[in-house]
């Protein structure tokens, strides 16, 4: 018999890597003009996850972000691909990894789900810190980069089978993860944090009636004050600049040249 | 000397040393389009960099009466930029420039051989487009685009390539240049010969340049694809589409057949649980969105689609219009498909189908048939795929046959044999179904007045 599980998932706004991203030219931050934003794509392969969980053992997932209003784009995107109901933690204002998973401890505590899975990092600032923060304060077991044997195109994941795998008693979790070179399995006791990566599954399209229906389901607000933590920032961004533009390519007028240059001037055969 | 070694010594002392190739595999591979039905044979390769040296190469050739057939992409569907009779192939790809973009007239100035897509890489950094759209753009080439009159994604938005086009400069078989209405939105002063090259796939004229009409990019547009039960769900959901709070920019169809020679090439699915027979892709601008929600729970209701995804970002987006624009090379790329691109009133399209499942019964019994198209244009792509144990030339011989059939009941509908991809020497043999002897011997007396010599592409078109 399977366990209904709680899961609770995470649904970062980030901006769309489509859009072009400019820095300013002051180096204080990124031009929001003309910007597109989207869920960061490592939690919306948490969502998937949490999803292929939860219609396999029953239960629930709740999605959390954090944010001004305009994340509810982002929290309705979740429910539309099928999570039940949101938690918008309501602030604006630069945040920290640590203030980050601060706030979602305290929704942990609140929800008391049976696991939390989250993106392994974000892709605006790709920290990859707040998983393990989170576990730490928690007291939770971490399985980080959560990932699968089967490939992106198995039937495994045709037939949205999820890839962490619940213990027959409801107590652990075990989790494929990459490690450097390989595949490592890590089992966790639960209530447990999963991060996740990139090959861990395909997120599925939001079907058209669960988009309708997400403009219904609930999105309950919460303030950092009123979860008592304390977000002012412990980091501060000095500066920021663009990479240095690439230099423009050459021609070669044949192949004896190209390997000629190849061999002496890139010096790579 | 014979008049064809006068013509290459002449090409060769007044032309650039590389202009010319007779390199076999230059030769194959510029003597054919995506067509694969007839055996690339060209002469000769020259590949000008200027209008002055296609005028040039005119010039010899009607003095030497050489044939020449002009080369775009070569994306074409319907052997128009075939030379599989000993031709000098002309390529305009060495002809690219884009020029400054006009941005108070709305316009660019482009050389023939610019890729579409680069077109519009160049445009869009100004906030522009020029609305001729498909799935080859990352290898047609704007010449090419002009003189099949492409059609494309975004007919039902925007029409045709001619609606987009301001000026032409044309190289005539004689070798004159002819500049036709340059950057003029208004020129009624008889006789519009731009239109004439526009459409006329390489017989009249070479497009050595042209003079673009552009438009803003599009603001946000929505994604949608719907799983739906049959073509005649297509159509209904089209007509309701038609009235939606929205405006329509692509309504395009395909079926299982499709996506399953999708998923062999490409590894792409539909994003559905259950799988369906036909699937529309759906991309509309200025959606309401208050009236947007109501519209959609009614597709539902009323049993109309299956099921259904809107992208929430651009990569979903792209994933959904490369399910519809992997079509095309996927049959190609796993098996031999016979293509037809047939136009019918769109209020035809229900009785036309029906009566064409009846042909499809008898003629091919049991072959696989991969239906796909434009289909808010009445524009049915319909690919007969190859049976494994018949010979190509078995293949060719029946298909052949029962095109016939096919066109007649496309001329019954009054629609055309060709919709979009032109008349080229694929369809040559059936242009009679769409168009009457004297619209023909008309077509005859503009080719004989433009190419008196028969030099440009000949044996193409008529």
């Amino acid at each position: 018999m399977l366990f209904p599980m709680k899961i609770l998932v995470t649904a970062k706004r980030v901006e769309d890597p489509e859009s072009k991203i400019k820095v300013k030219p002051d180096g204080t931050g990124i031009v929001p003009e003309g910007l597109k934003y989207k869920i960061n794509p490592f939690d919306e392969i948490a969502v998937e996850e949490a999803l292929r969980l939860v219609a396999k053992h029953k239960g629930e997932t709740v999605v959390v972000s954090i944010g001004g209003k305009e994340v509810h784009e982002q929290l309705r995107h979740a429910m539309a691909m099928g999570v039940d109901r949101a938690v918008w933690v309501n602030h604006t204002g630069p945040l920290d990894q640590m203030a980050i998973a601060g706030l979602l401890k305290k929704v942990c505590e609140k929800e008391k789900p049976d696991m939390a899975i989250l993106g392994k990092q974000s892709i605006d600032d790709d920290q990859n810190q707040v998983g393990q923060y989170m576990a730490e304060w928690l007291g939770w077991g971490q399985a980080t980069f959560a990932s699968k044997h089967e490939s992106l195109d198995s039937d495994a994941e045709k037939s949205k089978t999820p890839a962490l795998v619940v213990g027959a008693d409801g107590k652990t979790v075990k989790v494929v993860r990459e490690v450097d070179g390989g595949l490592g399995t890590v089992e966790c006791t639960l209530p447990a944090v999963v991060t996740t990566d990139l090959r861990l599954n395909q997120p599925r399209y939001a079907p058209l009636p669960g988009i309708m229906k997400a403009k219904s389901k609930p999105i309950e607000e919460l303030t950092p004050a009123g979860l008592g933590v304390d977000v002012a920032p412990k980091l501060t961004v000095l500066k920021m600049s663009a990479p240095a533009p690439r230099k423009a390519g050459i021609k070669v007028p044949d192949v004896a040249t190209l390997m000629q240059k190849l061999k002496t001037e890139a010096k790579v055969i | 000397m014979d008049s064809w070694s006068a013509f290459r010594s002449a090409l060769e002392a007044q032309l650039p040393a590389d202009t010319c190739s007779t390199d076999a595999d230059d030769l194959a591979t510029y003597g054919r389009d995506w067509t694969r039905v007839f055996a690339p044979a060209p002469k000769l390769l020259v590949r000008p960099r200027t209008t002055a040296e296609v005028s040039t190469v005119m010039q010899l050739a009607t003095a030497h009466k050489v044939a020449v057939v002009p080369s775009g992409g070569r994306t074409g569907l319907a052997g128009g930029a075939v030379a599989a009779k000993g031709e000098v192939v002309l390529s305009f790809e060495r002809m690219r420039a884009i020029g400054p973009i006009d941005a108070l007239g709305l316009s660019v100035v482009v050389q023939a051989g610019a890729v579409t897509e680069a077109v519009h890489r160049h445009c869009a950094e100004a906030g522009l487009f020029w609305p001729v759209d498909f799935a080859s753009k990352g290898s047609s080439q704007v010449g090419g685009n002009i003189a099949t009159n492409a059609g494309g994604v975004r007919v039902i938005r925007y029409g045709l390539t001619r609606q987009w086009v301001l000026g032409l400069e044309v190289v005539l078989p004689s070798g004159e240049v002819l500049q036709l209405n340059g950057a003029l939105e208004k020129n009624n002063t008889g006789v519009d010969l731009r239109q004439l090259f526009i459409g006329s796939e390489g017989i009249l004229g070479l497009i050595t340049q042209a003079t673009l009409k552009l438009t803003r990019l599009p603001g946000k547009t929505d994604v949608f694809l719907f799983a739906v039960d049959n073509l005649k769900a297509v159509l209904k959901l089209f007509s309701t589409a038609r009235k939606g709070p929205f405006t329509l920019s692509a309504y395009e169809f395909f079926t299982d057949k499709c996506t399953a020679r999708l998923e062999k090439h490409r590894g792409l699915r539909p994003p559905f649980e259950a799988a369906s027979s036909h699937y529309v892709l759906m991309e509309v601008e200025a959606a309401d969105a208050g009236a947007l929600d109501p519209w959609l729970q009614k597709l539902f209701e009323d049993g109309l689609v299956r099921d259904g995804t809107l992208a929430q970002s651009e990569e979903q987006a792209r994933g959904l219009w490369a399910l519809r624009e992997g079509i095309s090379e996927s049959l190609s790329a796993t098996g031999l498909p016979h293509k037809n691109d047939i136009a019918l009133p769109i209020e035809a399209l229900g009785a036309f189908c029906t009566e064409l499942d009846s042909v499809f019964s008898t003629r091919y019994p049991g072959w696989e048939i991969c239906l796909f198209g434009h289909i808010g244009d009445g524009n049915l792509h319909v690919n007969v795929m190859k049976p494994e144990q018949l010979t190509k030339e078995a293949f060719w011989e029946k298909t052949h046959e029962a095109d016939e059939q096919l066109f007649s009941l496309v001329k019954k509908y009054h629609g055309s044999i060709s919709a979009e991809h032109g008349i080229g020497l694929l369809k040559k043999p059936f242009l009679h179904y769409s168009r009457s002897d004297t619209e023909l011997a008309l077509m005859r007396a503009l080719k004989a007045a433009f190419d008196p010599l028969g030099i440009l592409n000949p044996g193409k078109v008529l």
